[in-house]
């Protein structure tokens, strides 16, 4: 199996190839089907854009094990950020450090995508133009400060008196504004 | 528009002393006001508001129309504003003369302006901190109780607020974070001085871009200086911990040190023990204005700087406010800043959401620059042209901050905020503003060429740089992976975080 992303928990494939071979069980015979192959499926997937990714993990048990790959969604962040020739070109230190600092999925979820979202129009956002206004250096460096402040309490003290504060620092691009 | 409410007419009658288009966008503060010479007690030479002298504002019928009745009571809020801004120079005027007595009658009437405005925004929300300031330097003798120092916790707290509610902290940290990675190309051994390390929200991008940078990271430390914890607590030792686990987690070989000192004159070269043959990067954002002093008063800001050559280091990321509160008069002092913080509290009013610690962070610096005197007084901003000057003379070079530093400040503000902040580019430093007013300001600098404090610095730093690339079999190589370097990573993954204090 030829996954792009690091190397799936041992569960999360098998649940997938259970997930396969009961749908392909009660699919019946016949034409080839989307969910034939988890892999395949994942390639589809990730062709997808942010929120119809999201949205695709509520179709069925299968569809929610393949769009939890983090495969999937570094395909989703280097199409639009990515280096400009070619999310292959981003390489295997990207991925690590990726992997290490949440996974590209939670990258999307807590940074990308509302970054996208607030440069507006993010579908419809040409990649190119994307590129200009954003970069995945700048992703990683955001989304570094985020995990840095998962790792406890960034209210001026750790353990002691509790002025723990909820991870926020990416809470700006949250916010509404007018990016015209 | 609505968003930009300091747009005052103006006010023909007001030409005297004082221009009254309040925009932020006017850089140089005004003219100083006229000496008040005459019997009539007036130390500023703004026109007296009598009430007649106030357009008549009350439309002869009751108007139906909303827009008309907004537009009529913005147009009394801005009258109410220019009347409190005048009434609060009048009382720093006073002050500035030693004419308590009258200090006291403006203030009270400028409490009374301010029941008038709205101090949920616009020229209100920044004025009640200027008022609360001058009946705090009025009504407690200024120098004999200065605002007591602010607990460490408290500070790192506001601190973090005004971090997340505006762009300037992470402009900042971004800038300098740039500078830094440009200026370690090609070193194995780099060593950040982090002149307030607070939270040590700055490093985690660093860290990161380390990580990834080709040809892999270096070893990295970091010397973090603060102040002092209260007993029971080890803020910096905590901060070292959570860098050191980020650093392992991404890979990069890492050790933390910190240094408490509640000053910098206080930190000494060696306390930050820099190894030969490593490259040192000193960071300081927003402190070096708190190390001058009063003319007559001798300033530790040379020592320090001299402190900083001595280290020879490849960079020194300053970045400071651009606003000069340092000035000797009080009511150039005070009006300079009324200026400034009034753009920044505009900028924060426009970011649409409310954040009352970002504000009481603003309003302790605000408190420091109208309160205090003398020794007391940190708060002494000064423009970039002055700090130039100043490490010119200490015998630094400026290193433009280049094009990739720029596009990154731009693409975060453009991120952080939508409108009326600019990033510009002058002489190789950055500044970020607010509506065309200047902000804050960020410039790198490095040791002269000419000081070469150890020449013999270079050479085993060189020799360092080819022994690794070129072998795979280094001692610090682990598992002789690959000859390009890429991947030093799981074997000395166990000596990442090692911290010592």
């Amino acid at each position: 199996m030829c996954m792009g992303g690091p190397p799936a928990l041992p569960r999360q494939e098998e649940n997938e190839a259970v997930l396969e071979v009961r749908v392909q069980l009660l699919g019946g015979g016949g034409a080839h089907n989307i969910n034939d192959n988890a892999d395949i499926l994942s390639e589809i997937l990730a062709r997808l854009d942010g929120r119809s990714l999201a949205a695709a993990a509520g179709v069925c048990r299968l569809w929610a094990a393949v769009s939890r790959r983090d495969a999937v969604w570094e395909e989703l962040c280097l199409r639009h950020v990515g280096p400009a020739s070619g999310p292959a070109a981003a390489g295997h230190a990207t991925r690590t450090v990726v992997a290490a600092l949440g996974g590209y999925r939670r990258l999307y979820r807590l940074c990308l995508g509302p970054a996208l979202d607030r440069l507006g129009r993010a579908g419809a956002l040409a990649h190119a133009q994307a590129r200009e206004r954003l970069s995945l250096s700048l992703s990683l460096s955001l989304f570094s400060i985020d995990c840095y402040e998962r790792l406890g309490g960034a209210g001026g003290g750790g353990a002691g008196a509790g002025r723990q504060q909820p991870p926020s620092s990416l809470l700006f691009l949250c916010k509404p504004v007018d990016v015209s | 528009m609505g968003t930009f409410p300091f747009q005052w007419p103006m006010d023909p009658a007001s030409s005297a002393g004082i221009d009254a288009s309040f925009l932020p966008s006017l850089l140089p503060p005004p003219a100083a006001p006229a000496a008040g010479s005459d019997d009539s007690v007036s130390y500023y030479g703004a026109p007296q508001m009598h009430p007649a002298s106030l357009p008549d504002l009350a439309a002869p019928f009751p108007s139906r129309d909303a827009a008309a009745d907004l537009a009529m009571r913005r147009a009394e809020e801005e009258v109410a504003g220019i009347r409190l801004v005048h009434l609060l120079m009048s009382c720093a005027g006073a002050v500035e003369a030693g004419d308590h007595a009258l200090a006291s009658a403006q203030l009270a009437d400028a409490n009374a302006s301010l029941a008038a405005l709205s101090t949920a925004s616009g020229i209100g929300r920044v004025a009640v901190h200027f008022t609360d300031a001058l009946s705090r330097r009025l009504f407690f003798s200024p120098t004999s109780t200065p605002q007591p120092p602010a607990a460490a916790t408290d500070a790192a707290f506001l601190y973090h607020h005004f971090y997340e509610a505006c762009p300037y902290l992470k402009f900042a940290h971004f800038t300098a974070n740039q500078a830094i990675l440009e200026a370690f190309h090609g070193c194995d051994a780099v060593h950040v001085v982090d002149f307030s390390i607070m939270q040590g929200l700055q490093w985690p991008a660093l860290i990161q871009a380390l990580a990834l940078r080709p040809g892999g990271p270096p070893f990295l430390r970091i010397t973090g200086i603060g102040p002092p914890s209260p007993p029971g607590r080890d803020d910096l030792r905590d901060v070292g911990l959570r860098l050191a686990d980020l650093a392992r987690s991404v890979r990069v070989r890492f050790s933390f040190r910190g240094v408490a000192a509640n000053t910098l004159d206080e930190v000494q070269p060696w306390m930050l023990q820099v190894s030969p043959g490593e490259a040192v990067a000193v960071n300081s954002v927003l402190q070096l204005h708190r190390l001058l002093a009063d003319h007559h008063h001798h300033a530790p800001i040379d020592a320090v700087l001299d402190c900083v050559a001595s280290l020879n280091p490849k960079i020194l990321t300053v970045v400071e406010q651009e606003a000069d509160h340092n000035k000797p008069g009080f009511l150039d002092r005070f009006t300079e800043a009324l200026f400034y913080y009034s753009a920044v509290f505009d900028s924060l009013d426009a970011s649409g959401t409310a954040s009352p610690m970002a504000e009481a962070y603003l309003q302790r610096e605000i408190c420091d620059i109208v309160c205090n005197d003398g020794p007391a007084r940190a708060e002494r901003h000064e423009p970039l042209s002055r700090w130039r000057d100043r490490l010119a003379r200490a015998g630094l070079t400026a290193v433009p901050l280049g094009p990739s530093a720029l596009r990154q400040a731009r693409m975060l503000v453009g991120l952080a905020s939508g409108e009326g902040h600019s990033v510009e580019e002058a002489d190789g430093c950055l500044t970020l503003g607010w509506h065309g007013r200047p902000l804050f300001s960020a410039s790198a600098w490095q040791a002269s060429p000419a000081v070469a404090v150890d020449g013999e610095e270079d050479n085993p730093h060189n020799s360092n740089t080819s022994n690794v690339s070129s072998s795979g079999g280094d001692s610090n190589n682990s598992a002789g992976s690959s000859s390009n370097g890429k991947s030093r990573s799981s074997g000395v993954v166990g000596a990442a975080g090692n911290m010592f204090l």
